[in-house]
């Protein structure tokens, strides 16, 4: 008897994924984190779970990161609709996670397919955060990156620079870069400096790799200028321009290799001179 | 008034004995499971927020298994002793129903204390073994934790001296809910402006503030809570609970057994 009821037990207990498996083919593995629009307002939430809160905030934090990674994993035409309520329920249950804020920010910003292409709603997540951790010099000095990197306005970038610099403890560089975002105008030199920041201000994780990216972003976009004077220093020489990029290694006018960062060789229109990163590459980045 | 105190002791040592053959304690064994799992995954899931999310998993728990054994254990301890009718041979006793409702009040706190100091041990070693520093902060939440849920039960036993346990049970949870949301009541006057000032007062006075003795966020981010919060908290929950644990006491000695 006791073996029968031990068969039908697992019988019954093998059933359960094989099911939820069928469903999930019904209706989609991340259907679930699309119930959080019913609770579109944290405040509704922090109401729904008094004393509590921060649990709640975690839960929420834990599904952010969850749907953001699933998004970028497995759907095709992401659009991380959710990534900003997910973001805003998590912080208005625990305005103190500062990571909320940057993950968000960042993710917001970034254009797809890495994120949502919307550094508007980044940097109003910025100014939130800004809002409520006013004592985080490094919320408000990636609120200043963030006006030059993704919405290309220096001068509100080096004003809150400055005040960035002002809170105490805030790094020293900070009055530096704030002077020189307003001089340069946010070229590639200051983009490059303000990730290497929020590259050594990470921890390991999926905001460091980012970091990480956009530097090799930017060696693969020297590198292209430096084959494109490359080409053109051999148009000047022969009177037009070489056919092929590898003709400028025979002719000592290119010793590296002629790939991106992440190893995919450049375009190049022998038609016209112009040397590109392919958008195959995961360094292509529109214009 | 050593021979009251004795008996109120006696009392108090059976109550822990009861609730421990009871099996209250068990639910250790799932905040400990609890917490093991959280450990082993939040480490790949939260991006580096493991040790406040851990810390904030420990402390609600905490808080929700306390309120659950105060509450459901709580409401049993007069009420089951009058169904069961083994409080009329205790009663016969040269024992005072005063020192039986204090015995059983002091019984069960016993128990919570118990109950959250191997919580508390239990999650400061997940701390320890997963790296992290063992916070003697948290200290400041468990603490108010603890007192929120001395109050709950003696609204849990007030109720039970009133009613039946069913009843006490549902009156009790109704109080703390409405005392988490204390704030609210407050915030009226914000947002219906009509309501007079003094019924807002009123009621704010009445009903206990039990979010009063949250400071769950704030040690989770390893902020102390000052001695001068902690010292006036916990004059807050002593006057609270002498009022309910008299007003218990009258219903339970005006209460008659025949």
């Amino acid at each position: 008897m006791t073996w029968r009821l031990a068969l039908l037990l697992l019988a019954a207990a093998s059933l359960v994924p094989a099911s939820q498996a069928r469903i999930d083919q019904h209706t989609g593995t991340f259907r679930a984190q699309e119930e959080v629009l019913y609770l579109w307002s944290g405040e509704h939430v922090r109401r729904l779970v008094p004393g509590f809160e921060s649990l709640a905030a975690d839960i929420y934090w834990l599904r952010t990161v969850q749907y953001f990674g699933g998004q970028r994993l497995f759907v095709s035409g992401k659009r991380f609709e959710l990534l900003r309520p997910l973001i805003d329920i998590t912080t208005t249950l625990d305005p103190r996670l500062e990571i909320a804020y940057r993950y968000g920010a960042i993710f917001l910003s970034e254009p797809p397919p890495l994120g949502a292409g919307r550094p508007r709603e980044g940097v109003a997540v910025l100014e939130r955060g800004v809002a409520a951790l006013p004592e985080s010099w490094r919320l408000r000095q990636d609120l200043g990156f963030f006006h030059v990197l993704f919405l290309k306005d220096p001068q509100t970038a080096s004003r809150i620079l400055i005040e960035a610099s002002q809170i105490p403890g805030a790094a020293f560089w900070l009055r530096t870069m704030a002077a020189d975002v307003l001089a340069k105008g946010g070229d590639r030199a200051s983009a490059r400096l303000m990730w290497q920041r929020m590259f050594e201000q990470s921890e390991e994780g999926i905001i460091r790799e980012n970091a990480r990216v956009r530097l090799s972003i930017l060696d693969s976009l020297d590198a292209r200028d430096a084959l494109a004077a490359a080409v053109a220093e051999s148009a000047r020489r022969h009177g037009h321009w070489p056919a092929r990029l590898d003709k400028l290694a025979a002719e000592g006018l290119w010793r590296r290799p002629l790939a991106d960062a992440a190893g995919y060789p450049f375009g190049y229109d022998p038609s016209t001179g112009r040397v590109f990163i392919t958008d195959q590459s995961p360094m292509w980045r529109p214009d | 008034m050593g021979g009251r105190l004795s008996r109120t002791l006696a009392v108090a040592a059976n109550t822990f004995r009861e609730t421990v053959r009871e099996r209250v304690l068990y639910n250790l064994v799932f905040f400990a499971i609890l917490l093991t799992v959280a450990g082993l995954l939040l480490g790949q899931l939260s991006v580096r927020q493991d040790e406040k999310i851990l810390k904030d998993i420990g402390l609600a728990a905490m808080d929700l298994f306390g309120t659950l054994i105060a509450v459901f254990i709580g409401t049993g301890l007069v009420s089951k002793e009058i169904e069961r009718r083994s409080l009329y041979p205790l009663l016969a006793k040269p024992l005072s129903r005063g020192e039986f409702y204090l015995g059983k009040f002091a019984g069960l706190a016993f128990t919570l204390l118990v109950n959250l100091g191997a919580m508390l041990l239990g999650l400061l070693l997940t701390l320890l073994l997963t790296g992290r520093r063992p916070d003697p902060v948290l200290l400041g939440a468990v603490f108010p934790i603890l007192l929120g849920l001395l109050l709950t039960v003696a609204f849990a036993m007030l109720f039970s001296s009133l009613t039946s346990a069913t009843l006490a049970a549902v009156l009790t949870v109704s109080v703390v809910v409405v005392g988490r949301f204390a704030d609210v009541i407050r915030g009226m006057r914000d947002v219906a402006p009509g309501v007079p000032p003094a019924l807002v007062n009123a009621l704010f006075a009445i009903v206990p503030n039990f979010s009063n003795f949250d400071f769950k966020s704030k040690v989770a981010y390893g902020d102390a809570v000052p001695a001068a919060v902690l010292g006036w908290t916990m004059l807050y929950a002593a006057a609270w609970i002498v009022v309910v644990l008299g007003l218990g006491l009258a219903a339970f000695r005006a209460r008659d057994f025949k």
